[in-house]
């Protein structure tokens, strides 16, 4: 008898492969009135049909393998208010996402890699909402899921 | 006096491309939850219009709705307008710059050519193909990644979708004259120029149903040229109108004077 060993496949190179793109809506009215991002906070990402579940939720669970590249990017309902990501607390040994601005604008957006296939990582996002000098963390948290 | 109401409209372009449906990858906003709005976030939002009439029963209040279409993991709409524009001219001018760069060095024996003509090549990045037919808000410009870099030929896989476009209203809510949709020009920054609006009569309360046809594009590679192909999709959601009597909003009393406390108008100190 013979056994054949099949090794899975692995993409080491992701070069070309589409970022995972988490989007957070933030009701910047409600956040600031409250002093808190509970219910006010949509998020969702473009990994949907990988399996990413809790969509428009707080809870998003997305899809993530290791080589995928994250981008975080926010959104306000009211297109004048001021949304933007101050922090992404997440276990570095994971992905270090970092900040950086599309070309020629203000506007950021924080990128990183996953470095290893995870079971399951929560992560919090902190936010500058409108003048507040104080950011408003995430009290429930979205998380990476293999 | 109510406020005009703005109604995001949230595509996952990707996947509503990939299952040729607006259905589970659409997600809607009008940030009217504490008015009554249900489904915020989903495609199943149900918009709450809160009219009021006045004592003969006529309408004293309209609605006006904005739609602000959106796609999903792209680029965002608070970058300036005519961002891929910008870009476009940026990539050109670095990519004119190397190549006097490459024409000054070329006279130097042992440069590799071929390796920075390619580094040239990345910098110009692609142009999407413009036709008769395709001619309009996307043509002649350069296609961008999801970090607002150029993409070049061979390397289109990140590239980010441009916002859905919202082509028409129409539906029972249309039908029935409860509202009045129209595509408008704008100078606002985050709608590219258009937007539409409706006024929305407050007179008849009920839920009423409409269907926005929302255009996606896709790039396409034919003949190794890259065009934007249009997809035509449609997406339903309501308005559920509710009517009240005028009244004020400080008193929560009918309309009439304030009440103004005696001895209001008089200065102190004056007898």
């Amino acid at each position: 008898m013979t056994t054949t060993t099949t090794t899975p496949r692995r993409r080491e190179n992701n070069t070309g492969r589409r970022p995972v793109s988490i989007t957070a809506v933030v009701d910047c009215v409600g956040a600031l009135a409250a002093g808190n991002m509970q219910g006010h906070l949509y998020m969702y990402d473009t990994n949907k049909s990988a399996g990413s579940t809790g969509f428009g939720t707080e809870e998003l669970q997305t899809r993530a393998r290791k080589g995928d590249q994250l981008l975080w990017n926010a959104l306000a309902l009211e297109c004048e208010a001021y949304v933007a990501i101050d922090g992404i607390e997440i276990d570095s040994s994971i992905c270090v996402p970092e900040r950086k601005v599309y070309p020629g604008t203000d506007v950021a957006y924080w990128i990183g890699t996953v470095k290893k296939d995870v079971a399951n990582v929560t992560y919090r996002m902190k936010f500058k909402l409108g003048t507040r000098d104080e950011p408003i963390a995430t009290t429930l948290s979205s998380s990476l899921v293999g | 006096m109510p406020q005009q109401l703005a109604i995001i409209v949230l595509v996952d372009v990707g996947s509503a491309l990939e299952s040729e449906s607006l259905e589970g990858n659409t997600y809607l906003f009008d940030n009217m939850k504490l008015q009554g709005s249900t489904g915020q976030g989903t495609g199943e939002l149900v918009t709450a219009i809160n009219g009021s009439y006045w004592r003969d029963g006529s309408q004293a209040s309209e609605q006006v709705l904005n739609w602000l279409p959106y796609s999903l993991g792209s680029i965002p709409p608070t970058v300036p307008r005519g961002y891929e524009a910008d870009r476009a001219r940026q990539s050109d001018e670095q990519a004119l710059a190397a190549l006097q760069d490459l024409a000054s060095k070329s006279s130097v024996p042992g440069t590799d050519q071929s390796e920075q003509l390619s580094q040239v090549r990345k910098t110009v990045g692609a142009r999407v193909k413009t036709t008769r037919r395709t001619s309009g808000r996307l043509s002649g410009q350069k296609i961008l990644d999801v970090t607002g870099k150029v993409v070049t030929e061979d390397n289109t896989a990140a590239y980010t979708y441009p916002a859905p476009v919202i082509t028409d209203i129409y539906g029972e809510a249309v039908d029935s004259k409860i509202m009045y949709p129209a595509e408008y020009g704008s100078p606002d920054l985050v709608t590219d120029g258009w937007y539409w609006s409706a006024t929305v009569d407050t007179s008849r309360p009920g839920t009423y149903s409409y269907v926005m046809r929302i255009q996606l594009h896709k790039l396409v590679g034919l003949n190794g040229e890259l065009r934007w192909e249009a997809v035509n999709l449609t997406c339903p959601s309501a308005l559920k109108i509710t009517s009240e009597p005028r009244r004020n909003a400080f008193t929560k009393a009918g309309m009439g004077m304030l009440p103004i406390p005696p001895g209001a108008g008089t200065r102190p100190g004056t007898p």
